[in-house]
């Protein structure tokens, strides 16, 4: 009986494995789950910290579908970036909380990632009143971008815009997923099933297939740009 | 053309009325509510009129305001074209951005007091200012006359117990936003620049150039109308006065305290005082950027009485030059570096606010220690601009919490407002020499009690929406 026993808790171990219990999960059980459940996307960006050394170094992650997906596309948004160099440099230095941009082509899309300090509504403002064009430039590429520019005149409603279209940030400890259920559900009492947080995190990541994991990994203790520019005496 | 008539009376100037009372209001009728609004622009039926900008020649001995909530808009049956055109962090509301403005602990939204308890519940914030309880009780009575409008869910009162001094003993009221547009009789000298209309009022210009805030739909409703952060913000007079003491105990311990204070001039301090006694009073006035007299320290460093005494028109005329004597960490450059040197190069007088608040609860008194029970004490405050979040917020978040402006202050809070916490407090004392003392386990003083967002229509959409459904 023992043996018995052994063979069917190793069948049931291994069921999610096998090919067949996949396909249903994938096309029958999560689109059931999702229809049965409604799961409102979660916001992108970081969670805003209660410790305001917490409060440096945040990550934004864009990924932005462009209107033209074809080769010609992807061109016509590396240009963008390439005749706007000057500018972003120029940005960064005047917004003095920035302390990396980088600009990457994945499939169809253009992503900005950048690591900045403080608030996001605030660098993205003020990225808006140093360099609003270059933004334009950008975003007139891209899915749905045009009811947002130009960006100085559209203001509020581009940096929500912008909000929409960053990645939303898994946190590293498993059981913040339900802290993040509970606000963007405007929840206010614990009733959340433990058991059914990898339910919760699947059908999340089904309304929102693009994430980030974490919210970035330092080797050092946080520190924001002026920081940095102080300690290596290169003004601020 | 600006029309300064189509604006309400409390945002371009200060009644400097001595008592407020603030109604908080639920719509129970929405037709009910809207007439009531449409009667307040004329007065009719004896319901209070709305005090607007209108020069008056004699101050009127009530004025009367109306602040309302985005559930207060939707409540009176607001399009929902409308509604999606204000902000969102008016549509959230000021619970939803708890964190952003350090509401956290206890001073989250979950430990406020009826009736802010119900964030949802609350529509309008009706405000009366008077000289004395009497006009405040009969405004209030003609406000609520019609009891099918609203249901009133609380009330806070405030008073000014001694001029323009505040619980923690400062000279307060002193620095606001100064416009082109508005003839100010005083003229004090002001290096900051003017502020244009579009700081406080939408639909016009603002100090980031190029830039313009939208104006909620349809125009009638957004123009020249404004937002409002209302704050009640309790004070721990207690706590700050023994934290100076503690603080000083601490700096008598320190090599190098002869700089900050050296031997024999505590009387330029305070005639009679002790160095423990001065050294608080140095403390107080770093914290704040003034001393309590309302003296700044950018003008006088050394002493709250200078030779010759600085006049009371004096008190502003002040920037930030590199050697300025007044600490980069203190309340007042934090909250408005004004020309200072700050990390974020465009946001110079850019999150300046108008300030029109009023203490409530009794004035401390150090020789009549609190009973336990001794009722709370503090301020209601609001914190006026055409956005809220490129203003109120924006200083909450970076410069008052994080302290991003300047590297020296990054990873500490306001020393006065900021969310602090014993563990993680921190403030540093600021010699001429450049040199600091680091005064650690500085506990939060100002705990938020309650507050809304609210839009201060301008008298045209007061009109507009007392018309809705007609």
């Amino acid at each position: 009986m023992a043996g018995l026993a052994d063979w069917f808790e190793r069948f049931v171990d291994e069921l999610p494995n096998t090919a067949i219990m996949k396909f249903m999960a994938a096309n029958i059980l999560v689109p059931y789950w999702a229809w049965r459940t409604p799961v409102k996307p979660q916001p992108g960006g970081p969670h805003y910290s209660v410790q305001p050394g917490d409060n440096v170094q945040h990550m934004m992650n864009l990924i932005m579908p462009l209107k033209d997906k074809s080769a010609v596309g992807r061109a016509t948004a590396a240009l963008a970036i390439a005749a706007n160099k000057d500018e972003i440099y120029a940005g960064l230095d005047n917004v003095g909380t920035v302390h990396f941009a980088r600009f990457v082509i994945v499939g169809d899309n253009i992503c900005m990632f950048s690591v900045y300090d403080g608030d996001f509504t605030n660098y993205i403002r003020d990225f808006i009143a140093t360099i609003g064009s270059v933004f334009d430039a950008v975003v007139s590429l891209v899915e749905g971008g045009e009811d947002v520019i130009p960006s100085e005149r559209n203001v509020e409603k581009f940096i929500d815009w912008v909000h929409a279209h960053d990645l939303y940030q898994v946190s590293d400890q498993a059981t913040d997923l339900f802290r993040d259920i509970e606000a963007v559900n405007g929840e206010t009492e614990i009733t959340r099933d433990l058991r059914l947080l990898p339910r919760d995190l699947i059908l999340q990541l089904h309304v929102n297939p693009n994430v980030s994991l974490g919210s970035g990994y330092r080797a050092y203790p946080g520190y924001s740009v002026a920081q940095v520019r102080e300690q290596f005496g290169i003004g601020w | 053309m600006f029309d300064v008539t189509d604006v309400q009376g409390n945002i371009l100037r200060g009644y400097r009325q001595p008592r407020v009372r603030h109604l908080i209001l639920a719509v129970a009728d929405a037709t009910e509510a809207r007439s009531w609004l449409g009667a307040t622009v004329s007065g009719a039926g004896s319901v209070p009129q709305v005090t607007s900008q209108a020069p008056w020649d004699e101050k009127p001995s009530v004025c009367f305001n109306i602040g309302l909530t985005f559930e207060g808009l939707r409540a009176l049956g607001a399009a929902s074209s409308s509604l999606a055109s204000f902000p969102t962090e008016f549509v959230e509301g000021m619970t939803a951005r708890a964190e952003k403005l350090g509401d956290i602990g206890d001073s989250a939204p979950e430990h406020w007091p009826a009736p802010f308890d119900k964030p949802r519940d609350v529509h309008l914030i009706a405000s009366i200012y008077a000289k004395d309880v009497a006009d405040l009780d009969r405004v209030q009575g003609q406000a609520l006359q019609n009891g099918r409008a609203f249901r009133l869910l609380g009330v806070r009162e405030g008073f000014n117990f001694h001029g323009d001094y505040v619980h923690f003993g400062y000279h307060d009221n002193i620095s606001q936003p100064r416009f082109a547009e508005i003839h100010d009789p005083a003229d004090y000298p002001d290096p900051q620049p003017m502020a244009p209309l579009g700081t406080v009022l939408l639909g016009y210009p603002n100090n980031f150039e190029g830039l313009l805030w939208r104006v909620p739909d349809p125009v009638a409703l957004g123009r020249n109308g404004t937002f409002n952060a209302f704050r009640v913000l309790a004070q721990d007079v207690v706590g700050f006065e023994s934290y100076l003491t503690e603080a000083a105990k601490y700096l008598l311990t320190q090599r190098g305290v002869d700089e900050l204070l050296p031997p024999g001039d505590e009387g330029k301090i305070g005639p009679g005082l002790s160095r423990e006694a001065a050294l608080r009073e140095i403390v107080a006035a770093q914290m704040c950027g003034r001393w309590r007299n309302g003296v700044p320290l950018a003008k006088s460093p050394d002493t709250p009485y200078p030779e010759p005494p600085l006049p009371e028109e004096q008190l502003n005329n002040f920037d930030y030059p590199a050697a300025s004597g007044c600490p980069y960490s203190s309340h007042i450059r934090r909250s408005n570096p004004r020309d200072a040197q700050i990390v974020q190069r465009v946001a110079n007088n850019s999150r300046r606010l108008v300030r029109r608040g009023m203490p409530y609860g009794p004035p401390y008194d150090p020789d009549k220690p609190d009973a336990a029970d001794a009722p709370e004490r503090g301020l209601l405050g609001n914190f006026i601009g055409a956005s809220l979040g490129a203003q109120f917020e924006a200083m909450c978040t970076d410069w008052v919490n994080v302290g991003l402006q300047d590297p020296r202050v990054t990873g500490s809070n306001d020393p006065l407002i900021g969310a602090n916490a014993r563990e993680t407090g921190w403030f540093d004392v600021v010699l001429k020499s450049g040199n600091t003392f680091r005064l650690r386990s500085l506990p939060r003083f100002v705990r938020t009690r309650g507050g809304a967002y609210t839009f201060l229509p301008s008298i045209s959409a007061i009109r507009y929406l007392g018309s809705l459904g007609k």
